[in-house]
C-alpha cells in the first residue's frame, strides 16, 4: 500500500517536471511516432524480400517489436533517466540525502525520475504485440499467454538487477559514468529474433547482456516453444539475479560510508 | 592560414585525445546496428540463397565497408556546437577574426575523425575474422575514386548539419530537428539495406537526394559494382550538392548571426 | 534520561589512493595500490542534551563534516561508538531517519525544475507524513521563514537566499528531534545569514529539538549557541560555554588600509602586521579588538589613507593562536 502511495507521489512530481517541458513532450510524440513507422517500414522491407526472419513470420516479428517497445519503454521511462540523475548525484553529492531518506535507497534510486510521456508507448506495445500473434497463422493458448506476461516481466528484472549492479560500481570506481553504455548500446539487438546472429553475437545477447531474455525468449513461450522446465529456469534466474543485484547494491552503500574498508 | 589550422589541430587533438575512453564507448555504441543489420540479411540470403542478387557475402562486405566510409562521412557539429549557440558562448568565437563552424569546428570533427577511425581497425580486423568476407570484387581504381568522393561526402554531411545546428540561432529544439535529419539518412543512404533492396519509391527519391553519397555510393564503388555511367552521375550529384550544401549553410548561418546580435545574446 | 548524542572515541580514517601521473604508474597502482592514510577525526568525545544548540566550529578541512555526516549515519566510523536518541546512526535504520534531518549548504535536494511545493508533497510521502500533520508544520514553518511567496516558483527562480529557506524547510517538514547543518549560512548575504539564525533560534525554542551546527562563519555560532566545541586536525580543541572561550581567544580584528604610498610606511607600530592571501591592494594589521576606534583614528590622522575596512580575522587564524601556540 505504502509503495503505491510513493510511486504515485514520484508520478505527480514527474507529472510536473514533464509540464514545465511541454512542447518538448509533443515533440517527442511526433519523433516516437517517426520512429515507429520506420521499424514498420524496416519490417516490410525485409518481407518483400523474404518469408521468414530465422524462422519467424512477419506477424511474430510484429509482435516481437511490441515486446521489445514493452522493454525499452521500461529503459526509457525509468532506467536512462534515473541513471543519469544517479550520477549526477554521486558527483554533486546529494547522493547523501537519498540515503539519508527514511525509504530503500535501491526504491529511490530506480523511481526519483520518471519519462511520463513515455507510458504511452505501452498502448502502442500492446497493439503491435495483440496484431501480431493474430497475424501470425498459429493458434495461441491462454497458458501461453500467461507464460509469456510472465517471462516478459523476469527478462524486465533480470535486465533491471543488471543494471542495478552496473550503477551500483559507481561507488568503487567514482569515474564511471559510463557505466550503462554497454546496456544501451545492446538494446537494438531486441528489435530481431536472437536466432538470426552468429553465435557470438547470440551468447552476448542471451548469457552477458541479456536482451534476448526478455524480447526473443518471452514470444518464444507465446508460441509454444518453450518447455516446462525451461521457463522454471527462467524464472530462478530472475529472482537470483535481483536477488544479487540488491546484494550488491547494500555492498556498494557500505562502499560508499566507508563501511567496508 | 595554415598556422591557423596546424594550431587549431593541435588544441582539438589534445582535446578529443582526453575524451578517448568515452571515444571507445561512442564507437563500441555505433557499431552494434550494422552489425545487427549484417546479421539479418546474411541469415535471409543464407536461407534462400540469395536476395535481389545480392549473396550473403555481398552483405557482409557491404556492410564492413559501411562501417569504415559511416566513419570517413558523418559528423558530429549538432554535439560540439548547438549548445554553444544555447548557451552564448558562442560570443567569444564570434568576435574571433576565424569562422567558428569552418576553422575550429571543422577541425574538431577532424580530430575526432581520425580518433575513431584509429579505434575502429582493431574491431574492424576483429569483425574480418569473424565474419571472413571474400573482397575478390574490389579493384584498386574503386577504392581510389572512392576517396574524393567521401571527403566530398563528409563535407557535405558537415555543411548541412551545420547549417541544422545553425537553427539553434531560432529554436531549443534543434535536437529534435536533427533527429528527423538522421532518420532522412537512415531511409536514403543505404544504411539499412543497401538501395536496390528498398521499395522502389525510396530508391527513386534516393538517386537526387545527398545521403546515398554518404554510404550506398562510396561502398559500391569500393566493391567494383558501378558502371562506369553511375560513376559519372555520382560524381556530378557531388559537385551539385557540395555547391547546395555550401549555398545553404552560408545563408542561414548569416542570417543566424544577424538575428543573434539583434537578440542581443 | 540519558542524552540526546553521546560520542565516544569517534574516530574516522580515510585511504586515500596515492598515484602519481602518467601511464606507467597508472598500471602499476592498478596492480598494486599504495595508501595514505588521512586521520580525518580522531577519537572525540562529547555529549549533547536535549534541546541544545551547540557550534561546531572549525577551519576547513578540520573534521566538521566528517563528523556530522558520521552522527546522521552517512559515513561508517573506523573506531569508537556514537549514539543519537538512542540508535547507532550508520545502522540507518528507518526510525532513526524519521526523527533527524541533514541540511548541508552547498547541496540540493530539491528539483530546480519545478516549485518548490511539489517537492515538500513527495517529502510528504516519503516521511509517511499525514495530511493533518504536514499541514500543521508547514503553517508553523511558513510562519517562521515566509515561505508561501516561494513556493509556486520554479526552484531554478529563486534567488540563493529564497532556495536556502525552502532548502532548510523541505529538511524540516518530518519535524526531525535532532537537527544537523552543515554549513547552513554559506554563500548567503549578512540579511539571509542572519534571517535563518532567528530561524533556528526560534525553531528551537518552539520544537525543543536539539541543533548541532558547523559553520566557518564566527558570528553564527556566537549569535545561536552557548556551547562551542572547536575541531582542529581532527582533534577535539574545545569543548565549553561561549564566553570561557573568549577568555581563552583573545579577540582580536583585523584593520586593512589601502595608502597611497603603499610600502613606504611602517605600520608595525599600529599592531600586528600579517598576510592576507585574498587581498593583496590592502596591508593588514592585527590589534585587539578594544583598540580598534583608537588605532583606526590615529591611522586615519597619520597616513594617507584611501580605504580602510575592519574585519573579524579568519576562524583558521583565531584558532590557530589559540590552540597552536
Amino acid at each position: 500500500m505504502r509503495i503505491f502511495k510513493l510511486l504515485s507521489a514520484f508520478f505527480k512530481v514527474n507529472v510536473q517536471m514533464s509540464l514545465a517541458y511541454r512542447a518538448d513532450t509533443v515533440v517527442n510524440i511526433l519523433l516516437n511516432l517517426m520512429w515507429l513507422g520506420w521499424e514498420l517500414l524496416s519490417l516490410n522491407i525485409i518481407f518483400n524480400n523474404t518469408d521468414t526472419l530465422g524462422g519467424w513470420g512477419l506477424g511474430e516479428l510484429i509482435a516481437l517489436l511490441g515486446v521489445f517497445r514493452l522493454v525499452n519503454t521500461m529503459m526509457i521511462a525509468f532506467i536512462w533517466p534515473n541513471t543519469e540523475k544517479f550520477n549526477q548525484s554521486i558527483r554533486d553529492g546529494s547522493m547523501d540525502y537519498t540515503i539519508l531518506q527514511p525509504v530503500s535507497s535501491m526504491f529511490l534510486v530506480t523511481f526519483s525520475r520518471i519519462t511520463v510521456w513515455r507510458f504511452w508507448d505501452l498502448i502502442l506495445a500492446t497493439v503491435l504485440i495483440v496484431v501480431g500473434v493474430n497475424m501470425s497463422a498459429e493458434t495461441t493458448t491462454a497458458p501461453q499467454i500467461l507464460t509469456f506476461i510472465l517471462l516478459a516481466i523476469t527478462g524486465m528484472i533480470i535486465i533491471y538487477s543488471l543494471w542495478i549492479i552496473l550503477i551500483a560500481l559507481t561507488f568503487w570506481f567514482v569515474k564511471f559514468d559510463n557505466n550503462v553504455t554497454i546496456l544501451q548500446a545492446l538494446m537494438d539487438s531486441g528489435r530481431y529474433p536472437a536466432t538470426v546472429y552468429p553465435a557470438w553475437l547470440r551468447i552476448i545477447v542471451t548469457f552477458i547482456i541479456p536482451i534476448a531474455v526478455a524480447t526473443t525468449i518471452p514470444l518464444q513461450a507465446l508460441r509454444g516453444e518453450l518447455s516446462a522446465i525451461q521457463i522454471a529456469v527462467f524464472f530462478a534466474v530472475s529472482v537470483i539475479s535481483f536477488f544479487v543485484a540488491s546484494r550488491v547494491w547494500k555492498a556498494g552503500l557500505r562502499q560508499y560510508s566507508g563501511a567496508s574498508s | 592560414m595554415f598556422l591557423i589550422f596546424k594550431r587549431l589541430w593541435q588544441v582539438n587533438w589534445a582535446e578529443q585525445w582526453q575524451y578517448r575512453a568515452n571515444l571507445l564507448m561512442y564507437l563500441f555504441y555505433w557499431l552494434v546496428s550494422p552489425i545487427i543489420y549484417l546479421a539479418v540479411w546474411t541469415s535471409i540470403a543464407n536461407v534462400k540463397g540469395s536476395v535481389n542478387g545480392f549473396t550473403a557475402n555481398d552483405f557482409i562486405t557491404y556492410y564492413m565497408v559501411l562501417l569504415i566510409c559511416d566513419q570517413m562521412t558523418s559528423n558530429i557539429v549538432i554535439h560540439t556546437f548547438a549548445y554553444k549557440i544555447q548557451d552564448g558562448t558562442l560570443s567569444g568565437e564570434l568576435i574571433k577574426p576565424i569562422h567558428p563552424l569552418l576553422t575550429n569546428g571543422l577541425v574538431n570533427n577532424i580530430a575526432f575523425k581520425v580518433l575513431t577511425i584509429m579505434g575502429l581497425l582493431p574491431i574492424w580486423i576483429i569483425l574480418f575474422f569473424l565474419f571472413k568476407p571474400n573482397f575478390s570484387g574490389v579493384a584498386i581504381t574503386g577504392v581510389l575514386l572512392s576517396i574524393p568522393i567521401m571527403v566530398v561526402a563528409f563535407f557535405i554531411g558537415y555543411l548541412l548539419s551545420a547549417a541544422i545546428t545553425s537553427l539553434a540561432f531560432w529554436t531549443t529544439r534543434v535536437y529534435s530537428i536533427h533527429e528527423f535529419y538522421f532518420a532522412l539518412i537512415l531511409l536514403f543512404s543505404g544504411q539499412f539495406v543497401p538501395l536496390p533492396l528498398m521499395p522502389k519509391l525510396i530508391q527513386d527519391i534516393a538517386q537526387y537526394l545527398p545521403f546515398q553519397l554518404f554510404l550506398y555510393f562510396p561502398i559500391q564503388l569500393i566493391l567494383g559494382k558501378l558502371s562506369t555511367d553511375q560513376i559519372i552521375l555520382g560524381y556530378v550529384m557531388a559537385g551539385v550538392w557540395l555547391v547546395i550544401a555550401i549555398v545553404t549553410f552560408n545563408w542561414v548561418w548569416r542570417q543566424g548571426v544577424k538575428q543573434y546580435s539583434a537578440v542581443g545574446a | 534520561m540519558s542524552a540526546t548524542i553521546q560520542v565516544d572515541q569517534l574516530s574516522k580514517t580515510y585511504k586515500v589512493p596515492e598515484r602519481k601521473g602518467g601511464f606507467g604508474a597508472a598500471v602499476r597502482s592498478f596492480f598494486k595500490r599504495k595508501y595514505k592514510e588521512v586521520k580525518a577525526v580522531q577519537e572525540v568525545n562529547f555529549t549533547i542534551e536535549r534541546g541544545e544548540i551547540v557550534g561546531f566550529l572549525g577551519p576547513n578541512g578540520a573534521g566538521k563534516t566528517t563528523t556530522l555526516k558520521m552522527l546522521s549515519g552517512l559515513l561508517h566510523p573506523t573506531n569508537g561508538k556514537a549514539n543519537v536518541l538512542g540508535f547507532t546512526p550508520w545502522e540507518l535504520k528507518q526510525e532513526y531517519l524519521r526523527s533527524i534531518t541533514l541540511v548541508m549548504g552547498q547541496r540540493n535536494r530539491l528539483s530546480w525544475d519545478i516549485p518548490a511545493a511539489d517537492s515538500f508533497l513527495l517529502n510528504q510521502a516519503i516521511y509517511r507524513l499525514s495530511d493533518d500533520e504536514y499541514k500543521k508544520t508547514y503553517k508553523e514553518l511558513d510562519e517562521l521563514l515566509e515561505l508561501e511567496p516561494l513556493m509556486k516558483k520554479p526552484v531554478r527562480n529563486l534567488s540563493l537566499g529564497e532556495r536556502m529557506k525552502c532548502e532548510i524547510a523541505a529538511g524540516l517538514l518530518h519535524r526531525p528531534k535532532v537537527l544537523f547543518l552543515d554549513e547552513p549560512t554559506i554563500g548567503l548575504d549578512i540579511t539571509g545569514q542572519v534571517r535563518i539564525r532567528e530561524f533556528l533560534r526560534e525553531y528551537n525554542k518552539r520544537t525543543g529539538a536539539t541543533i548541532l551546527l558547523t559553520s566557518h562563519y564566527m558570528a553564527d555560532v556566537t549569535a545561536l549557541c552557548e556551547r562551542i566545541i572547536i575541531i582542529h586536525h581532527g582533534q577535539l580543541k574545545y569543548d565549553g560555554g561561549i564566553t570561557n572561550l573568549s577568555k581563552k581567544i583573545a579577540p582580536f580584528k583585523l584593520i586593512g588600509v589601502m595608502l597611497a604610498e603603499s610600502n613606504s610606511h611602517d605600520l608595525s607600530k599600529y599592531g600586528t602586521p600579517v598576510q592576507n592571501e585574498e587581498d593583496w591592494e590592502k596591508r593588514y594589521i592585527q590589534v585587539k579588538a578594544e583598540d580598534v576606534t583608537r588605532i583606526t583614528s590615529r591611522l586615519l590622522a597619520d597616513l594617507p589613507i584611501h580605504d580602510i575596512t575592519i574585519a573579524d580575522p579568519p576562524i583558521e587564524d583565531v584558532i590557530e593562536q589559540a590552540f597552536n601556540s
